[in-house]
């Protein structure tokens, strides 16, 4: 009896944050999986259809082929994130006052709106007026400005350079609090044992900042396999809809073809998608070692 | 016993007399969403409007992508608007779906309807009732440099006439003014182009968007040519190499640097070249077709409608009937050099001053606009059937292929 009461007692202690997910995500998840199984325009109307949509985005070339470059996006941008962000907070994780401006200074983009900074490099990337191609030119590494968004993997290039720039500080932080939770002890013990600066990093940081690292490579990938604003800014899918990204297609299908039922089944594969990917890593996560 | 204060007294006696006065009643307020780039032109007409009544309108200015999804969640939901003031090619879609407020037998009893653009009375009519009328218009034209053109040794007061001068100075401009490109073109924008490039189709004598899954598509004289004729001047470096990416970012701007012979373009670039470059030496001219004597244009701009459910629907149909007026169409719209939507005042006082305008005021006399639902498939999406033709055709160099290939996509389009 009392076992059962104390199994209640659980359970009302989470009643609150079990209803908070039933209402935000779990109906809404319901509520986009009964659009996906319908025709349902913007412009109203909408009839049961079945699988129909899901059948229809199997044979969506556009879709699999802007689920590939979502995809060879998130493979080129995540290791520039993980390594760079690393890198960076490997020089800035001591508390030094010059350091901790450092910090501060490439944390700074991550609070700009990612529409504002695309908006931003988008002009820079400008033929005409860009300041980068200006740079570029002035350093010799270019003849004359280029055009960037004529070719997918310039566009792609200009993207990825413009991203790094943004969320690279975000990456850093989550590794110098890592780095931070390091019991200062074994740093010491391997000094004093002689091991050398990068002997320290490989053998005592990586592993024991590995669970921050996969949690931080998972975030990455979920926010880059639903990578939208940045192309739609820059790129527009451009050059012929060869830098679409997976959501870029579903906004296009849902809200200019104004096909909500297509779009919620396209949304749900997508879902199935990035759910595997995350299982994948916290998997990983599991098994990495602890301090 | 409880006793009034002063101050409660005078309140109950202000209520009591107010509700006794016949006919008192509280001022309203309206409101209008106008799309971005009308939202000027629209603001002239709110100002005006507060300037002279009781009741006031409120502008909310809704980004230009923004304004189909925006209208359709709102009727959805049904928190709408009292006024809506958007692009007109979008009439049909929402004339079908049922969002708008049935105008016909009002807009029948006022003269100055009559006296409205016939593209815009057209746009608004859906099986024969009418929904909407013309409010914020605008008219394609080609804008032409004259002090690029006397560089290059042609007439700047000569443009050109058929599409086949046009390539002909474009070409010399870019052979004899350094540093100068003939033409102009933002080639991953499938509205702009439909603005610019599709009247010197349809002045040729083309069809192009089709209104059911067999109605001719991309048919007829003036397609393949006008294609062919910007596939030429793009693989003689005739057209700036930014232009395959521009997704209309620089639809403007690119002719605003000063190095670019002629671009298509709107009727609002008078008024804004003459506030921004005041010492540039630009011309206006009718998009050309084939044949001397074929010009025409896109008759755009925004119409103003009552979405269904407004809440204050009769001071909508108000104002919407007021801005039909003399006073509005010239004090609000001409007056800002911004063209009337009634073609009998096309020729006023403020425009008599800058002949330009009056290019742009007979534009819209022999303009067209298109009558399709779908529209923003076939055209707008960023890889519509429209948009992949003229990219397939120009950059890649397959005219043929790709007309082919943009008439089944928009047919079948259409057939949904």
């Amino acid at each position: 009896m009392i076992r059962a009461l104390r199994k209640s007692e659980g359970f009302l202690y989470v009643l609150p944050a079990l209803v908070f997910v039933a209402a935000f995500v779990l109906y809404p998840f319901g509520q986009l999986f009964y659009l996906s199984l319908t025709d349902t325009s913007l412009l109203g109307g909408g009839e049961f259809v079945g699988f129909e949509n899901y059948i229809k985005a199997f044979e969506d070339r556009s879709f699999w082929r802007a689920l590939e470059f979502t995809v060879r996006y998130t493979i080129f941008i995540t290791p520039v994130l993980m390594g760079g962000g690393y890198a960076l907070a490997l020089l800035t994780a001591p508390n030094r006052p010059l350091r901790q401006i450092t910090r501060g200074i490439i944390f700074l983009p991550v609070v700009i709106g990612i529409g504002s900074s695309s908006l931003l490099w988008f002009w820079l990337f400008d033929q005409q007026v860009g300041l980068f191609n200006r740079i570029l030119v002035d350093i010799g590494i270019l003849q004359q400005p280029a055009v960037w968004f004529t070719k997918a993997d310039m566009g792609l290039l200009a993207v990825i350079i413009s991203i790094t720039w943004k969320v690279i500080g975000f990456g850093m932080l989550l590794f110098v609090a890592g780095i931070q939770s390091i019991n200062g002890e074994i740093g010491e013990a391997a000094l004093i044992d002689g091991g050398n600066y990068w002997q320290r990093v490989w053998y005592i940081l990586l592993p024991l900042s590995l669970r921050v690292i996969l949690l931080t490579t998972l975030i990455s990938v979920i926010g880059s396999m639903l990578a939208f604003e940045q192309f739609y800014i820059m790129t527009g899918g451009n050059p012929r809809g060869q830098t679409f990204t997976s959501v870029y297609w579903i906004y296009q299908n849902s809200f200019i073809s104004f096909k909500l039922g297509y779009g919620a089944a396209l949304s749900i594969i997508l879902t199935a998608i990035v759910l595997v990917f995350s299982t994948l890593q916290v998997l990983l996560s599991n098994r990495s070692p602890s301090q | 016993m409880h006793m009034p204060s002063l101050r409660q007294a005078v309140f109950a006696a202000t209520l009591t007399s107010v509700a006794l006065v016949p006919g008192a009643a509280f001022a309203e307020t309206l409101s209008i969403w106008a799309r971005a780039s009308s939202s000027n032109a629209a603001q002239h007409m709110v100002d005006l409007w507060n300037a002279s009544h009781d009741d006031k309108v409120e502008l909310t200015t809704i980004p230009d992508n923004q304004m189909v999804t925006k209208l359709a969640t709102s009727v959805q939901s049904g928190d709408v608007p009292d006024l809506i003031s958007f692009d007109l090619i979008f009439m049909p879609d929402f004339m079908k779906a049922g969002f708008l407020t049935d105008l016909t037998d009002e807009l029948a009893a006022d003269p100055n309807q009559a006296k409205v653009a016939q593209a815009f009375r057209d746009l608004a009519s859906y099986e024969g009732r009418l929904y909407g009328t013309g409010f914020t218009p605008d008219v394609s034209i080609l804008l032409y440099n004259k002090d690029v053109f006397a560089k290059a040794g042609l007439d700047p007061e000569s443009p050109p006439r058929t599409i086949g001068q046009l390539q002909e100075y474009a070409t010399t401009i870019k052979e004899k003014v350094p540093d100068a490109y003939g033409y102009y073109f933002s080639g991953s924008c499938g509205g702009c182009n439909i603005f610019t490039q599709a009247p010197m189709m349809w002045a040729s004598g083309a069809t192009l968007l089709p209104t059911s899954g067999e109605a001719p598509a991309m048919e007829g004289p003036g397609v393949a040519e006008v294609l062919t004729m910007l596939k030429e001047m793009w693989e003689g470096g005739i057209i700036p190499e930014s232009a395959e990416a521009d997704t209309g970012a620089n639809f403007f701007s690119a002719f605003e640097a000063g190095n670019i012979g002629m671009v298509g373009s709107g009727g609002f670039a008078i008024s804004a070249l003459k506030a921004n470059h005041p010492d540039m030496n630009f011309g206006i001219a009718p998009l050309p077709g084939l044949n001397e004597g074929q010009a025409s244009s896109f008759v755009g701009g925004d119409v103003i409608a009552i979405p269904k459910g407004a809440k204050n629907a009769d001071l909508a149909l108000q104002f919407i009937q007021w801005q039909l007026t003399d006073e509005a169409q010239l004090e609000g719209l001409a007056k800002n050099l911004i063209l009337p939507s009634r073609t009998d005042l096309a020729d006023n006082k403020y425009f008599q001053a800058e002949p330009r305008y009056i290019v742009t005021a007979e534009a819209v006399g022999i303009g067209q606009t298109p009558y399709a639902f779908h529209f923003n498939d076939m055209v707008n999406a960023d890889q519509s059937p429209w948009l992949t033709m003229i990219q397939t055709a120009v950059f890649d160099g397959d005219v043929e292929g790709a007309i082919e290939e943009a008439r089944r996509a928009m047919q079948d389009i259409a057939a949904d």
